[in-house]
């Protein structure tokens, strides 16, 4: 599946104590390669330099889309904590409203420069319009 | 009555919808949103708060959050805000909820992804002027001595079978090995060693990515802070916990670490998948949660309480380490650092109000028994459990005691900290880290943050009046003051 990535795009929403995710893309594998490149960049703290390394595969599954995206974001966030490494380019390999396997590639880190505990439910939104995907997660920080 | 302004993000002032205007002041320090406020909510909402700290936990969406709490199955009484609440994801942080064990829920969103997340207090033997000129490198030390920071590791090095008696015997298992005294396990919220933990209830990969962790402080607001007393308001109380004006003490805040954010991240994802089968349905996603007496929820709670126990010990695994720093800088006999108390600000304890046995959530909130409650230690009967209230860096912290009248006014809760009171991204606004780092040290304190964006996130403008919360805490009788203390250094993640 190739990205179209002039369709994604990602924002920062103000939030009184934690940090809040707003965004959209093509289509519902988009939204966990923009949302997913979103939280990288948090957790760097900003764009890489440059992206080292082979990809390697991160798979989830989950009991309905909205949880598929939380449960996406909070594997990212195991992977960067546990291995140093902090992924940021995705490409989805295989993709259904429950479950993803994504090809990603990312940055070694000597630790992650930014905290964030776990992406959360809370006012967690994912919506279809016209053809294109948003969604909305909030992340305990 | 004013118009009720509509809620949506475009009138960011009152993000709670028409629940501010529902609210009816009580008393001086506490607003009242009554059950019928929405027709789900099973009981009222108390916010402990005066008109200034009112004013500020009405804007965002505490009192959305709060109210969604009274609406869960079992909730018993109230559903309270302290004075320090404001928004959070589930439970607003600053929200204490108690729920009947024999028919009400537990829910890992009401604890928190920082299982007790918590503040412990050390108190020298040793007065500001004693050390003022070694105050630099003591605070060097620290920062060397304990590691900070994202996913950092520990010094500290323990095997897989260890690191399952840590999640089941928390500091007890630390004293076995030296780590601890058996007169810290005195002075620790339950000992530092909560019995129904569960090891076996702790995934793997909770236990890869936390269990490196002991012994380290994290990043965020996690701290651990060189102080000394500034004021004393209760001589009586100061004395009984060894508090005297001068002297230098330690406070140290952090938490479960990796461990207990993966163990909610868990028990959220696995709560949710069976939450319709229990017939439960919530106005909040994040609110997931199961009933106390079945499997799910028995579950949870083996692996809060273990990896609360990971808390205890990962707070016991940094006074050892400070403690060496002290007895390096100032000898045997001038460096020991005692413990005052270890106080959890997020977690669910199974206790007994009246004649029923609750399951208290506190998030964001501090357990404040009074003089006469058997849980209170030994040493502070008739004074009162200590709580522990640290201010936002480069204010000054709190010292009380726990009061027999608040255990009926809040489940024997009060507040955790200043609370927030604006946005990381409006903090970085108003002043960035190396001016935040600059007025502090135009203060005299030390600072030791690798980060410069953390510390423009932590300032102490992004955070609400410590000074304010814990006179409305004083006065409502939720808690008493007996010292302040203000901060010399800070080793920060």
């Amino acid at each position: 599946m190739n990205p179209v990535p002039c369709e994604r795009w990602h924002r920062w929403v103000d939030h009184t104590s934690e940090v809040q995710l707003e965004v959209g893309a093509e289509s519902l594998a988009g939204l966990a390669v923009e949302a997913g490149r979103a939280l990288g960049l948090l957790m760097l703290r900003g764009a890489p330099e440059e992206v080292a390394g082979p990809a390697r595969i991160l798979e989830v599954s989950s009991v309905d889309r909205d949880a598929l995206l939380v449960d996406w974001l909070n594997e990212i966030l195991f992977v960067a904590e546990t291995e140093s490494w902090v992924p940021v380019e995705f490409t989805v390999e295989e993709s259904s409203p429950t479950r993803l396997r994504v090809a990603a590639r990312g940055v070694p880190v000597e630790e992650v420069p930014s905290s964030v505990k776990a992406a959360t439910f809370h006012g967690l939104k994912v919506e279809e319009h016209d053809g294109s995907f948003r969604a909305e997660v909030i992340f305990d920080v | 009555m004013s118009p009720i302004p509509k809620s949506t993000p475009e009138n960011p002032e009152f993000r709670s919808g028409n629940l501010p205007f529902l609210a009816k002041r009580v008393s001086p320090t506490m607003m009242e949103v009554p059950a019928s406020a929405r027709s789900d909510m099973r009981v009222p909402v108390h916010v402990w708060a005066d008109e200034e700290l009112w004013r500020q936990i009405s804007r965002d969406r505490t009192l959305l959050q709060i109210v969604n709490v009274a609406t869960l199955p079992g909730i018993a009484g109230a559903a309270h805000a302290m004075p320090d609440a404001h928004e959070g994801y589930g439970f607003p942080v600053g929200g204490v909820a108690a729920f009947r064990a024999r028919d009400g829920i537990i829910s890992p969103g009401g604890v928190g992804y920082d299982i007790n997340c918590g503040v412990r207090l050390l108190a020298a033997e040793v007065g500001h002027g004693q050390v003022k000129n070694r105050l630099e490198p003591i605070v060097s030390d620290l920062a060397r001595s304990i590691p900070s920071g994202t996913g950092k590791g520990s010094h500290l090095r323990f095997t897989n079978a260890d690191l399952d008696r840590i999640l089941g015997e928390g500091c007890s298992f630390l004293a076995e090995r030296g780590l601890a005294t058996r007169e810290d396990l005195k002075t620790i919220e339950g000992g530092g060693a909560l019995p129904a933990a569960d090891p076996g209830a702790v995934s793997e990969k909770a236990k890869q990515r936390g269990g490196g962790q002991l012994g380290s402080i994290g990043s965020g607001n996690h701290f651990v802070e060189v102080q000394k007393v500034d004021r004393i308001f209760d001589e009586a109380a100061a004395d009984a916990l060894g508090l005297w004006k001068g002297q230098i003490t330690v406070l140290i805040h952090t938490g479960s670490r990796g461990l207990g954010h993966q163990v909610c991240t868990d028990y959220v994802r696995a709560m949710d998948a069976v939450m319709a089968r229990h017939g439960i349905h919530l106005p909040d996603r994040e609110l997931a949660c199961a009933p106390f007496d079945s499997p799910e929820g028995k579950k949870y709670f083996g692996a809060m309480c273990a990896a609360a126990n990971f808390a205890f010990s990962n707070r016991q695994a940094i006074t050892y380490a400070a403690r060496e720093v002290f007895r390096r800088a100032l000898g045997e006999e001038d460096g020991g650092l005692r413990l005052i108390y270890d106080v959890a600000h997020n977690m669910a304890k199974l206790e007994r109000h009246g004649a029923e046995d609750l399951l208290v959530h506190r998030k964001g909130a501090t357990r404040a028994f009074g003089p006469s409650h058997p849980e209170t230690p030994a040493a502070y009967q008739g004074i009162g459990q200590p709580v522990l209230i640290p201010g936002s860096m480069g204010t000054a912290s709190y010292v009380l005691v726990g009061t027999d009248e608040g255990f009926g006014l809040s489940f024997g809760s009060t507040c955790h900290g200043a609370g927030r009171a604006m946005s990381r991204t409006a903090a970085k606004k108003v002043q960035k880290g190396n001016e935040v780092r600059k007025d502090l040290e135009d203060k005299g304190i030390i600072v030791r943050c690798a980060s410069a964006g953390e510390l423009a996130e932590e300032a102490p403008h992004a955070y609400k009046d410590v000074d304010r919360v814990v006179d409305v805490v004083h006065q409502a009788g939720l808690a008493r003051k007996v010292a302040r203390l203000v901060p010399l250094g800070v080793v920060k993640g």
